[in-house]
């Protein structure tokens, strides 16, 4: 009875998690103000100054190997924070995105498509930022490299942002 | 056979088909063949199917050993078609995903090769008892493509989960009820290698159907249904209502951008 009750767990596992998944999916996009919030909600300046390698050489210059060693453990956990909030941020903008996608107006759905295109590459950016991260972390006396690209997606990501709540906004003042 | 149960089998058994030429039309008229031809044609297919095998059984020949193996080519014919929806839901996931359209190959790739793996080993070291007939060969098998299939639908979801990808509505249907199919397959065929009494025999004859039928209710109602919530009006009455910080930050911008 043992194997057959094996595939029967199977069974069991596999259409509970779809269930799941089907159950968890109905969420509503959110909506530009939202997505303004979250960009104001993440202190960038203060997370490329944690990653900044210039920063990381100074310390590394100016404090003993030991104590650097935990400075830069804590700093590297920061990051994976932020790393973590901008991964989060990228999702919203992706559901986002294909939300503005479904619009009538060409423009709008074009850069509705563009917004999504954008988050998911923002968010497999800081994926592989958070890998990093998280070695980085682990071992501290490991150099590690500024995700500059992570930047400059975040960057054109919140750009198409703001353009889209413009493009809404003219359009409803021109209504 | 008590008259309750063939009732239902009956039902079980024509209700989805019914259904599904429902969908097979609604899928024509929205001209959704081009998006997704292997899942048209696994409708038609399927309709046709039950009207062979349907018409055989009624007419009372459906008691020899050949209607067997009819049924069971039709069911593999059936099983590729899966795999080729579940290859078209994949393409149109992440056709213009970019980046991540390439890492998703690379990742169903070895996803497969690694579900046929734990197919394989559960074939030979989870067999359970079974005799040496047709059928216990066909549930050897059929307990190891419902693995890959339900393993492959699930990768899906969640790969598409971890990088955002927003999957259709009825995209997502689609995937759910061949995962909710192939997971009652799975079952199914894991109960026909164990010896069951008669009536337990004849219990199990309805669960394919009856996840056949949820699987067509899901089709069906993912795509009648738009379940694809619009954002929260952009720019509506309460976009006005912007804090003076946004609200000048928003100005520069536009001048900016401009």
């Amino acid at each position: 009875m043992t194997p057959i009750f094996l595939y029967l767990v199977l069974a069991l596992v596999a259409a509970s998690a779809l269930t799941l998944l089907a159950l968890r999916r109905r969420h509503a996009p959110i909506g530009i103000e939202q997505a303004r919030a979250l960009m104001d909600s993440l202190d960038m300046e203060a997370f490329r100054n944690l990653v900044d390698p210039q920063e990381e050489a100074f310390l590394q210059s100016s404090l003993p190997a030991r104590q650097f060693r935990i400075i830069q453990r804590e700093r590297n956990w920061t990051a994976l924070c932020y790393v973590k909030s901008l991964g989060h941020v990228a999702l919203e903008f992706s559901h986002f995105g294909h939300a503005v996608r479904q619009s009538t107006d060409p423009r709008l759905a074009e850069l509705g498509r563009q917004i999504e295109a954008g988050a998911i590459q923002l968010r497999l950016l800081a994926l592989q930022a958070g890998a990093r991260l998280f070695v980085a972390a682990t071992f501290p006396h490991l150099a590690q490299r500024c995700p500059r690209s992570l930047f400059d997606q975040y960057e054109r990501s919140t750009r198409l942002v703001i353009r889209c709540g413009i493009l809404e906004r003219s359009q409803k003042q021109a209504a | 056979m008590t008259l309750w149960y063939k009732y239902l089998l009956l039902y079980l058994w024509i209700a989805p088909h019914v259904l599904l030429l429902g969908l097979a039309i609604f899928l024509l008229n929205r001209r959704l063949f081009k998006q997704f031809p292997a899942f048209v044609l696994y409708t038609w297919y399927e309709i046709a199917e039950f009207v062979v095998l349907f018409a055989i059984a009624i007419s009372g020949l459906g008691r020899g050993p050949w209607y067997l193996r009819l049924y069971l080519v039709t069911l593999a014919i059936s099983t590729a078609l899966r795999f080729g929806v579940i290859q078209e839901i994949f393409n149109h996931v992440f056709r213009e995903q970019g980046p991540v359209a390439a890492l998703a190959r690379v990742a169903l790739r070895w996803t497969t090769i690694f579900l046929l793996a734990v197919g394989v080993l559960c074939a030979l070291f989870a067999s359970g008892h079974s005799t040496a007939s047709l059928i216990a060969g066909a549930s050897w098998l059929g307990r190891g493509i419902a693995i890959v299939q339900c393993g492959l639908l699930l990768f899906l979801f969640l790969f598409s989960r971890l990088f955002g990808v927003s999957l259709q509505s009825y995209v997502f249907g689609i995937a759910l009820g061949f995962g909710i199919l192939s997971s009652v397959e799975l079952a199914n065929w894991a109960l026909h290698a164990s010896d069951l009494s008669e009536s337990m025999a004849r219990t199990l004859n309805l669960l394919p159907t009856a996840g056949y039928h949820v699987a067509v209710l899901l089709w069906l109602g993912y795509l009648l249904v738009p379940v694809i919530t619009r954002p929260r009006q952009l720019a509506t009455a309460d976009g006005l209502n912007l804090s003076p910080h946004i609200d000048l930050w928003n100005q520069e911008l536009e001048r900016f951008l401009q």
